[in-house]
């Protein structure tokens, strides 16, 4: 198991580029009065067939058997964090047209780990491929945040409360 | 050729002109699957760029690939030159991470005490 839940996303966001995804979109919400986080990550990369997505969270089962020992956890490790802090977890895929990963849990669970340094983690995605558009969207109790890497800027997160922060990512890690 | 015929082309002219870009004179490959994702691949990486960063090494290029199957040696970071010679690290912690960059990739020389593949090298060379 991950200890932080950035590293989760970052594994799933690499199982995306290797889908040959250009466009991968991670969002995570979280809301401390209704006490869940929701992580979803969505791509517009190969997909997958029916069979393989009732495959994919069973032992052993990956798809990129290329690779000289896959292993295929990734998945099923996000599942059992997702699940052991009373959440749910989904994965929904249209072959050629893409694939969608979420994963909601209690965010006061005892067991749910942090959320750790997300900007390390889009960071290192954006690095694996840069041509890749990687969107992040974060929302922390009404708090926004947006990264695109498309435009390779920062946008001004627009605010529905009057709190000042370092921008969300940070707050969401917290 | 339609419209979806030339975003394709577009689209290849662009993974080729990001792959030509690399022109470098080292390739380092940091291995992020799931496994070295576990054992701290990110960090091991977020400290290579930022030394890479702070001293200025401009002959590097940077890539990241899945599991390579050695799994219980991660984190490990490949490093390619242009002649293709590969020289594979494993279990790098952040320090050796800013090693590797002062002493490879500014240096040229190999890291003998971090340094998997060229280490077996070696001991197949030596007589028995």
């Amino acid at each position: 198991m991950f200890d932080q839940l950035s590293l989760n996303i970052l594994d799933i966001g690499m199982n995306s580029l290797a889908a040959g995804a250009t466009a991968l979109r991670i969002t995570v919400i979280e809301n401390t009065k209704r006490d869940w986080l929701v992580i979803r990550v969505r791509d517009n990369g190969c997909g997958m067939n029916k069979k393989t997505l009732r495959d994919i969270l069973s032992k052993n089962t990956s798809t990129k058997a290329h690779r000289r020992k896959p292993i295929g956890l990734g998945l099923a490790l996000l599942r059992q964090t997702s699940e052991m802090c009373g959440g749910v977890f989904h994965v929904h895929s249209i072959p050629r047209k893409g694939t969608g990963v979420t994963a909601s849990m209690r965010a006061s669970h005892v067991d749910r780990p942090p959320m750790g340094d997300l900007n390390a983690t889009i960071f290192a995605l954006c690095a694996a491929n840069p041509t890749v558009d990687i969107e992040l969207n974060c929302e922390s109790d009404g708090e926004k945040f947006h990264f695109s890497s498309q435009e390779g800027k920062y946008h001004e997160p627009r605010r529905t409360q009057e709190t000042q922060g370092q921008g969300a990512a940070a707050s969401c890690a917290a | 050729m339609n419209l979806d015929e030339l975003k394709k082309l577009k689209d290849k002219a662009q993974r080729q002109v990001a792959l030509r870009e690399g022109n470098k004179k080292y390739r380092v490959v940091f291995s992020m699957g799931t496994s070295g994702i576990a054992a701290g691949a990110r960090e091991i990486m977020t400290a290579m760029l930022d030394e890479i960063d702070k001293r200025g090494v401009d002959n590097v290029e940077v890539a990241v690939t899945g599991e390579i199957g050695l799994v219980d040696a991660e984190p490990v970071i490949r490093i390619e030159d242009r002649s293709g010679e590969k020289v594979t690290y494993a279990k790098v912690n952040a320090d050796a991470a800013r090693k590797i960059v002062t002493e490879h990739l500014q240096k040229g020389k190999v890291v003998d005490g971090l340094a998997v593949g060229k280490v077996k090298e070696k001991e197949a060379e030596r007589p028995k």
